[in-house]
């Protein structure tokens, strides 16, 4: 059961570093071998500053709180259901991005298989002057009790 | 090797993304996935766990499945900027699926010299099940000439081009579109699902100012 009160409850700025590595590995483990994520120069020819994160990197970002303990269920119970970002540029190796959450709704929802409940987060990373690189809204389903 | 660029004045509602078949899903990948993002959920990793849950085995990420769209978008978007992706998680990915990756064309339009492109994309599993849905908004260059001129501190090159859509496209993209649509099945309803964002007013054809 979702804690209504989590409504509201948000995470302080915190800083996310985008390094090289990390989106290498990141691009790896999806698969993506789009040199735009490797590799500068072409990175640079395409018109990025430096090596382009992949679309999802955003995914991979701390907020300082797990996402389980800030809406007050256990850690096996949460399926993504939608997730949507947006983008006011891109996020490429060396930015800076200071990234908060908020839970901005828990519903409850009458799908096939009975009640469920919802959960949405709100996510946002910044620069360091405050300036908005991306925007991201996250629905997950929580599953229903274990043993029902 | 220099990068190809997408540019606006090639692209047109209907155009179909080339599909993008990924190798299955494996419990390497998940745990690589998993570690690259830093969310070790065990139902994602720990496999006995997950079999405690009555489920018949670790299921993947969703964001891994989003994460092939996302690169199924930025291989076909060469050099543009990604405004928007956003996706509903429609089926469980497990291991050993194969997922299928489409995308086209729904929408285009330009003002004032910013120009964008808007696509329905999804992926199929291995037993043809819609996986994954969503759209995305991608903002490109009008033309090469546009991206030097703006590159070398010029204005754009502004072309108005009010919001397209497959029906209000000419006759024949739209026979293609349909077709294209009956092909997938779940095409169509992409397609039709994007159709009512249309303007009432036709879409102007695209003139290029020189």
């Amino acid at each position: 059961m979702l804690d209504r009160h989590a409504v509201g409850r948000s995470t302080p700025p915190t800083l996310n570093e985008v390094e090289k590595g990390a989106i290498r590995r990141f691009a790896e483990s999806v698969g993506d071998f789009n040199p735009v994520h490797y590799d500068e120069e072409y990175a640079k020819a395409s018109g990025f500053p430096s090596v382009l994160a992949p679309a999802t990197f955003p995914a991979s970002f701390h907020t300082g709180v797990d996402l389980r303990e800030l809406l007050g269920v256990p850690v096996r119970s949460l399926l993504s259901a939608e997730m949507s970002i947006e983008y006011e540029r891109p996020i490429c190796a060396g930015d800076r991005i200071l990234v908060s959450a908020r839970v901005a709704e828990v519903q409850e929802r009458v799908g096939p298989a009975g009640k469920m409940e919802v959960a949405t987060l709100e996510e946002e990373g910044r620069d360091e002057k405050g300036v908005l690189i991306y925007r991201a809204r996250k629905s997950y389903l929580v599953r229903p009790k274990e043993g029902a | 090797m220099p990068p190809r660029k997408l540019y606006f004045e090639n692209v047109r509602v209907g155009d179909e993304l080339p599909p993008l078949s990924k190798p299955a899903i494996d419990r390497v990948q998940i745990a690589r996935y998993a570690s690259a993002v830093g969310d070790f959920s065990p139902i994602h990793v720990d496999e006995a766990y997950a079999k405690t849950l009555s489920m018949p085995s670790v299921v993947a990420p969703a964001g891994l499945g989003m994460g092939f769209l996302g690169q199924l978008v930025t291989d076909w978007a060469r050099g543009a900027t990604l405004r928007k992706l956003s996706v509903r998680f429609v089926k469980l990915l497990w291991p050993g699926d194969t997922l299928v990756c489409k995308g086209r064309v729904s929408d285009r339009h330009g003002q004032d010299g910013k120009y964008i492109v808007e696509l329905d994309v999804w992926a199929e599993n291995s037993k043809g099940e819609l996986a994954l849905r969503g759209s995305c908004a991608l903002q490109v260059f009008y033309s090469a000439e546009d991206e030097t001129r703006q590159r070398n501190g010029q204005g754009p090159v502004v072309v108005n081009v009010a919001r397209e859509s497959i029906l209000a496209e000419p006759d024949t993209k739209k026979a293609a579109a349909r077709t294209a649509g009956e092909k997938t099945g779940k095409g169509q309803k992409l397609a039709a699902k994007a159709a009512p964002k249309k303007p009432a007013k036709p879409a102007k054809p695209a003139k290029k100012k020189r």
